[in-house]
């Protein structure tokens, strides 16, 4: 067997470390990051046509991993996941310079929590830092606020319906 | 989004099970989570669980990125040596490496006509659910080939499991399909892919049955949809980046009938 990456091979080398890290973004842990990854360079071995421009194989399979990260949260809203078969992207008639893939980096989710958080009242603000940016446990959380496990446990619930509700209308 | 008087901390502990799953090493399930608000929740403690994540985090695990080009490779390799365009109707010389054996004798009896077995009786290929006046089409017209052979009628589904565009899976004894309701008729569709015997899987927004090893995308008649041939005087397939490079064989097509609302294929004796 040849040893020279052949096109398919450098497409996943060029991309694998970006579409995983896109994902990573939008499901927040490596488990469902690395299933979802290998999710889309399995479809892409079938369906990918590797002698595209650059700009479109970029643009394909970023279009295949969002489709599968909406899918993957589907299934926490309860919604018909179609599966990943319904979304094989075409490819459309756009040049290179329309075909941007979706990977700018996410300093644009980034901001838009970081926006949230400041948002958010003393209590709900704190709570949420502790454990998501210090990833404290529960147990920490709660003696750094001198409060019960348990109310550590409802102030992060509340904290987070606070945070997406503020976020809903915000979009709305 | 009032708390429950009677159980604030119930739905807080349960949503806890999501978080540290999210947080920590378990794989964070939906199971955790109830209702469009908590899913609401658990998107964005993902989002801010990513975007405060450290470096180390953020990026792919390297014997991850290992594993899957292995994967790939071979996956790759498998498929190139799919697309020689290979003489279907002869033996191959050489086996493809990694092929199991199975797999090759499977696709024999297929273009044999043996592996899927469907018979000659009463009924039709094809039954229109709406009335039309008009005379169901004969048996062999022209359609896709099927294949005599003592049998019997199995009932596989009700018309109501059917809707329009939708397909559902059955197996009988001797064989394994589909039945598709396109646009109001109901019709029966092996779901062994007539290449390599991979199994079809019904996308319905294309109403194709599409193979996942290699490719193909068969039509509701059980004719490759996404061929060369077809792609040149029809245009590209719009379920698929790419015409198919082999010609392959149509689908067997078993008999139906309906009858009480229920569906009955003809299904050999084994």
């Amino acid at each position: 067997m040849s040893t020279d990456p052949g096109p398919f091979e450098r497409v996943y080398d060029a991309h694998v470390v970006g579409i995983y890290r896109f994902i990573y973004a939008r499901v927040g842990n490596r488990p469902d990051a690395e299933d979802l990854t290998a999710q889309v360079f399995v479809r892409a071995v079938e369906q990918l046509d590797t002698e595209r421009a650059p700009g479109q194989v970029a643009a394909w399979l970023y279009r295949v991993a969002q489709n599968a990260t909406a899918d993957y949260w589907r299934a926490f809203y309860r919604l018909p996941v179609i599966g990943v078969d319904h979304v094989a992207p075409g490819w459309e008639p756009v040049d290179d310079a329309g075909a941007r893939p979706r990977s700018e980096p996410d300093d644009g989710a980034a901001r838009r929590v970081g926006a949230l958080l400041q948002r958010l009242p003393e209590q709900y603000r704190r709570v949420l830092e502790l454990r998501f940016l210090e990833r404290l446990s529960v147990a920490e959380t709660a003696r750094a606020m001198g409060i019960s496990n348990g109310n550590a446990r409802v102030l992060q619930y509340r904290a987070l319906r606070r945070a997406a509700l503020i976020g809903e209308s915000a979009d709305g | 989004m009032a708390d429950d008087p009677r159980r604030p901390d119930e739905a807080a502990d349960r949503f806890d099970d999501y978080l540290e799953a999210l947080l920590g090493a378990g794989r964070p399930s939906p199971e955790s989570v109830a209702g469009r608000d908590e899913a609401e929740m658990a998107r964005l403690a993902a989002e801010l669980a990513a975007s405060a994540a450290a470096s180390d985090e953020t990026s792919p695990d390297p014997a991850f990125l290992e594993q899957l080009r292995r994967r790939m490779r071979e996956a790759d390799a498998g498929i190139a040596a799919i697309r020689e365009p290979l003489p279907i109707r002869e033996r191959p010389s050489v086996e493809p490496a990694g092929r199991r054996r199975w797999r090759l004798s499977r696709r024999e009896l297929l273009q044999a006509g043996i592996g899927a077995a469907a018979g000659l009786a009463a009924g039709v290929v094809g039954v229109s659910l709406r009335p039309t006046g008009e005379a169901p089409p004969a048996a062999g017209d022209g359609d896709t080939p099927l294949v005599a052979g003592e049998g019997f009628w199995t009932e596989v589904a009700t018309v109501a499991d059917v809707p329009e565009g939708s397909a559902i899976r059955f197996s009988t004894a001797a064989f394994d399909g589909y039945v598709v309701n396109d646009g109001g008729e109901i019709r029966a569709l092996s779901s062994v892919c007539t290449h390599m015997g991979c199994t079809l899987r019904f996308r319905p927004d294309w109403r194709d049955l599409r193979c996942p090893c290699h490719g193909a995308s068969f039509d509701l008649q059980g004719r490759l949809a996404n061929s060369r041939g077809r792609w040149r005087s029809d245009g590209a397939y719009s379920g698929d980046a790419e015409a198919y490079p082999v010609n392959l064989p149509d689908l067997v097509r078993p008999r139906v009938k309906v009858e009480d609302e229920r569906v009955w294929v003809w299904t050999a004796q084994v």
